[in-house]
């Protein structure tokens, strides 16, 4: 549904992205991840036939978006981080002018729609300058989906609204996938993981991981980590005898216990098991301990 | 285009800002037309054209007020890159915008047809009906042209002040340029500097009752091109 | 970027089409900046602008498709791009401009057609046969003026067939040459040329500023041509109505009127001239007899009688009530056996051809003269001419000269001959046997191929009058170009009498009227306005 290959796009002497190439399926969720600056507004607003690109070939439900840019403008629907608002329109009036500049045919009907999906079907004469955050936030998505877009573009949806809506917002998001295929943006992490289908994770321009967020959390996890709580011994005898674990990398005190580092591929936890078994010692508690997708991401974006 | 030509007529009758230059507009000449009315009783006949001559010192500082907000509101609120991601060319938003100032003058200036009317309904004597005609469409003209430039101003800047202040001083300009030739010795160079003038078209031949070709043409052209130019601006926000 | 040179260089019609809009482009801005430069166009300039014109054309035409998408393509977003294409279109629309305005293509729009050249002035255009030039003093401050009055110069130069040239001198820049014609700024002047294309000083005519700025333009143009050559005298020693006279029974108006054109009038005393064995002047290119009271005395006569043998032109306007052409009087009798005209002592009473009592009398039948060449009620009533109290005339049908009839009442008018009666009581019957039946002749003329003498006589004096030589208009004309045909100065140039009404009336309104009309116009409309956007306002503020 969505193609992007080599895409890159410079701002006069500035390059905001360089050479990034992906793809979303239909009905997938695909989340852009990456701190603020990385290009991520950049790549959207290239995809909604917004910026020409200055390199690269990206087309949308078929459509290539330099060409065809009319086309590919019908087929998505775009939420920008600020909502733009006509102050002295009412809902009803918003909603509907952007559905006729969109080409629905029978605005009337499918803007009653739109509005009862969101929920401001009973708001729908109050002048826009009237509605409060929140609703405004509704109001933008309703817009981005009057016409029914195959695709659809978020940025930043959850910003600056309070964590009841951001978690409606989010519910609203993970629906909208059943139907549309959505592109959003935001640099919350926990969103990201929650939601999507699939993340890029972006940084300065350049893609620095994609894929599913377990995957990505399997690929980039440079090592595996479990957590040991050991008794029966002082600390010196066990963090020693846990050194000698076969195939550990590194151990880290952790609370109550120690945290194992383990080399890639190798599955420590029967080693460990056997190690301190045969010392006599108790496991008390042994588990694996997942990186967050923010331990990885903070750890890429580090580098 | 029609959907925004619909949507900013809609903005006129909505906006208070715009009745109250409706109120202005229609009480200045108002008083304009009354002011000749009493000063010709009996004396001279009634000057046909004596609302358009007001209307085209009056439109240098109308049209900015009218058009300042068209497109600078729309790039301060957003609105605008919205817009360039809807299926709509770049052009279509700019002739829509123009056409509805454009419109919404014209439903005032056809408004101060009202004056002569009722003056019409308490005398048999009729006016001088054709330069009256002729004097009307140089000021629809005229008015097109003084709309375009507020709205070229408006595509520059996200501030509505600003573009008001621009356009003013640009149509002033325009419009005391007739006055070179107090200021510039050379005759040709004066008389060049008349011919760019708005008022240099409209004072020695509509205001007569004199249709020329050329004035229309400057008019027209001073559309076409103010338009063009924004159509240009408005593009180039994608490269912002 | 390197070439193969095995392989061939190809020229795509694309190249072929840019290279020839880039030509284009560039001839077109040189033009403007050309333009800009000479302030006027020269060949070079002409020449630039064509180049450039076909240079697009040809781009458009040889690649239509690269042509629009450099206008409005995606080229053009690119900013440096974009400035240009800018100043392309400036060029094609200034270019644009340019076309138009040498062309003059202009609609006049007002009542009276004032930017229009009317039929007379076409028709004095067509008789010039020396070059006229206009010559304008306007300083920078006047230019307004200046291209206001252009307009009307240009329709003269474009009708004359270049016979009419105009020229435009900048007082402030050249006050030599505005002291030569004592010029204010704003003035105009006509002149001839002489022969070595400078105007001829001695020939130069101001043109007076009045709201008729046509009639202005002509009249000067016709006083040119006249030149002062032609003198017309007007008998004051008979008692005739007075030239110097402004109230309504004075004909200062009609005299003023052909001096404007050029004719030039004079005060002639016959009886004085006879009394000092004096001629009439050589220079007397007609005579009018405006209403005497009595005849002329048989030494005036012969002086009279003198005049018209060298080819002598007299205008004679008779009258009821008074001693003047009675029948069988000298100067009566003098007029038939001489010319075959005589005045009768009849009052033309007509049933049809009259206004307010049938003595008030239009012309009914007009033969096709010069004399009454303006006078076509058919067409336009306003032509006619209106004598008040006439006496008829009587045509002798065979004549020692060529005479004629050239204004008659209808067939169903009389002369009433019981003068008497209609004075004191202002009745009339016809007496059939006694008052002479219709038509009968009003105006006269008789002219002598021999030596080339005119006559035209009216049996009306009225009508040159102030009070009534304008309504209407005919009589007017009627006068004139009795002068104009017997002078011979009607070869020249011709005179125009339209109604005095300009067509834009001044308003009558009363008080009540007045307030009406302010109060809609500045309370009602504004205050409903204002009282509209107080109420969007107030939707504003829910919810």
């Amino acid at each position: 549904m969505i193609e992007v290959q080599n895409l890159t796009k410079r701002y006069g002497n500035y390059l905001a992205v360089d050479n990034i190439s992906f793809e979303a399926q239909p009905g997938e969720i695909l989340g852009l991840l990456g701190p603020n600056g990385a290009g991520k507004t950049t790549t959207m607003r290239v995809l909604t036939g917004f910026l020409p690109p200055n390199g690269g070939k990206i087309s949308i439900a078929g459509f290539d978006v330099m060409t065809d840019s009319m086309q590919v403008r019908r087929q998505v629907g775009y939420m920008p981080e600020r909502i733009p608002i006509y102050p002295d329109m009412t809902v009803e009036g918003y909603v509907t002018f952007w559905a006729k500049l969109r080409g629905v045919t029978r605005p009337r009907k499918r803007v009653a729609e739109v509005l009862e999906q969101v929920q401001l079907y009973d708001r729908r004469r109050s002048l826009v300058r009237n509605l409060s955050k929140g609703m405004r936030q509704r109001l933008g998505l309703a817009q981005a989906l009057v016409h029914d877009p195959k695709v659809v573009i978020l940025d930043e949806p959850t910003i600056g609204i309070d964590p009841q809506q951001v978690i409606e917002v989010r519910e609203s998001v993970r629906q909208l996938g059943q139907n549309h295929t959505v592109l959003f943006s935001t640099h919350i992490l926990s969103e990201a993981e929650q939601v999507c289908d699939r993340v890029i994770i972006i940084n300065k321009g350049h893609i620095v991981a994609q894929g599913r967020p377990s995957d990505l959390r399997q690929q980039l996890q440079p090592e595996v980590s479990v957590y040991v709580q050991v008794g029966g011994g002082s600390e010196a005898e066990i963090s020693t005898l846990l050194r000698q674990v076969p195939g550990v990398n590194g151990i880290e005190a952790q609370g109550a216990g120690y945290s194992l580092r383990a080399q890639k591929g190798v599955d420590i936890r029967p080693h460990i098991f056997d190690k301190v078994t045969k010392a006599g010692y108790k496991l008390l508690e042994m588990r694996p301990v997942a990186m967050t997708l923010e331990d990885i991401f903070l750890d890429i974006v580090g580098r | 285009m029609w959907i925004i030509f619909r949507r900013e007529i809609g903005q006129y009758f909505a906006s208070p800002v715009a009745y109250l230059i409706a109120f202005a507009y229609l009480l200045l000449t108002g008083l304009v037309f009354n002011n000749d009315l009493t000063s010709s009783l009996t004396i001279r006949p009634a000057d046909p054209a004596v609302v358009p001559t007001f209307l085209s010192f009056g439109m240098v500082f109308f049209a900015p007020v009218l058009t300042m907000r068209m497109l600078a509101e729309e790039s301060r609120e957003g609105t605008l890159e919205l817009l360039l991601t809807a299926p709509v060319r770049d052009s279509d938003i700019v002739f829509g915008k123009f056409l509805s100032a454009w419109f919404y003058y014209t439903v005032l200036l056809l408004l101060t047809i009202v004056y002569p009317i009722l003056l019409l309904s308490t005398t048999p004597n009729l006016p001088d009906l054709g330069h009256f005609i002729a004097a009307y469409i140089g000021i629809w003209l005229y008015g097109g042209a003084t709309l375009a430039v507020g709205l070229m101003f408006s595509s520059l800047t996200e501030n509505q002040i600003v573009a008001a202040f621009l356009s003013t001083s640009a149509l002033l300009l325009l419009y005391l340029g007739n006055l070179a030739g107090d200021i510039v010795a050379d005759i040709n160079l004066a008389n060049l500097i008349r011919k760019l003038t708005l008022g240099g078209h409209f004072s020695p031949s509509f205001a007569y009752g004199l249709v020329r070709a050329e004035d229309v043409a400057y008019f027209a052209g001073i559309i076409v091109i103010m338009l063009f130019i924004s159509i240009r601006v408005v593009e180039s926000r994608r490269w912002r | 970027m390197s070439q193969n040179t095995s392989t061939p260089i190809t020229i795509t019609r694309s190249d072929i089409g840019q290279t020839f809009g880039f030509i284009g482009a560039l001839s077109v801005l040189l033009g403007i900046l050309g333009l800009l430069w000479q302030r006027g166009f020269t060949l070079a300039i002409v020449v630039l602008f064509f180049v450039g014109i076909i240079g697009l054309v040809l781009w458009w035409v040889i690649s239509p498709r690269e042509f629009v998408n450099f206008i409005t393509g995606r080229q053009a977003r690119y900013s440096t791009t974009a400035f240009f294409s800018t100043l392309l279109l400036l060029g094609i629309v200034v270019m644009g401009y340019i076309i138009l305005e040498r062309s003059a293509l202009s609609a006049d729009m007002t009542e009276g057609k004032r930017f229009t050249l009317s039929d007379t002035t076409l028709e004095v255009l067509n008789n010039i046969q020396r070059e006229v030039r206009i010559t304008g003093f306007y300083s920078p401050r006047a230019l307004q003026q200046r291209e206001v009055d252009d307009q009307f110069f240009r329709l003269y130069e474009q009708a004359s067939n270049g016979f009419v040239t105009r020229n435009y001198v900048d007082p402030v820049a050249q006050p030599g040459i505005a002291d030569d014609f004592q010029a204010n700024d704003g003035d105009v002047f006509i002149s001839f040329l002489g022969i070595n294309g400078d105007v001829d000083m001695s020939t130069v005519q101001y043109v007076t500023r009045s709201s008729r700025q046509e009639r202005d333009i002509t009249e000067a143009i016709s006083r040119l041509l006249l030149s002062g050559n032609y003198v017309i005298y007007f008998d004051i020693g008979l008692g005739e109505l007075n030239v110097t006279d402004t109230s309504q029974r004075g004909i200062s108006d009609i005299n003023d009127v052909i001096r404007a054109y050029g004719l030039i009038t004079q005060g002639l005393n016959l009886e004085e001239l006879a009394a000092s064995g004096a001629l009439i002047p050589e220079d007397a290119s007609a005579v009018v007899l405006a209403r005497p009271d009595v005849d002329p005395s048989p030494q005036a006569l012969t002086v009279l009688d003198e005049y018209m043998r060298r080819g002598g032109d007299l205008f004679i306007a008779a009258d009821t009530q008074t001693d003047f052409m009675r029948p069988n009087s000298l100067f009566n009798d003098y007029m038939w056996q001489n010319y075959g005209l005589r005045m009768l002592d009849a009052i033309v009473v007509d049933a049809i051809a009259s206004d307010e009592t049938q003595l008030d009398i239009f012309s009914y039948a007009i033969s096709d003269l010069e004399i009454t060449r303006s006078i076509d009620p058919g067409t336009d009533p306003n032509t006619a001419t209106k004598f008040r109290v006439a006496r008829a005339i009587d045509v002798n049908t065979e004549p020692p000269v060529s005479n004629g009839s050239a204004i008659r009442s209808s067939e169903n008018s009389y002369g009433e001959t019981d003068v008497t009666t209609l004075a004191q009581s202002n009745t009339y019957t016809y007496d059939d046997g006694v008052d002479i039946p219709g038509p009968l002749t009003t105006v006269a003329w008789a002219r002598n191929e021999a030596n080339g003498a005119n006559i035209v006589l009216v049996g009306d004096s009225d009508f040159l009058t102030n009070g009534q030589v304008g309504t209407p208009p005919g009589n007017a004309s009627l006068f004139a170009d009795s002068l104009l045909w017997m002078t011979g100065a009607g070869a020249a140039v011709t005179f125009s009498f339209e109604t005095t009404v300009t067509g834009q009336p001044l308003i009558f309104v009363d008080s009540r009227t007045l307030d009406f009309i302010v109060v809609i116009t500045i309370l009602v409309m504004p205050g409903i306005t204002l009282a509209l956007g107080a109420i969007v306002w107030l939707r504003r503020m829910r919810r």
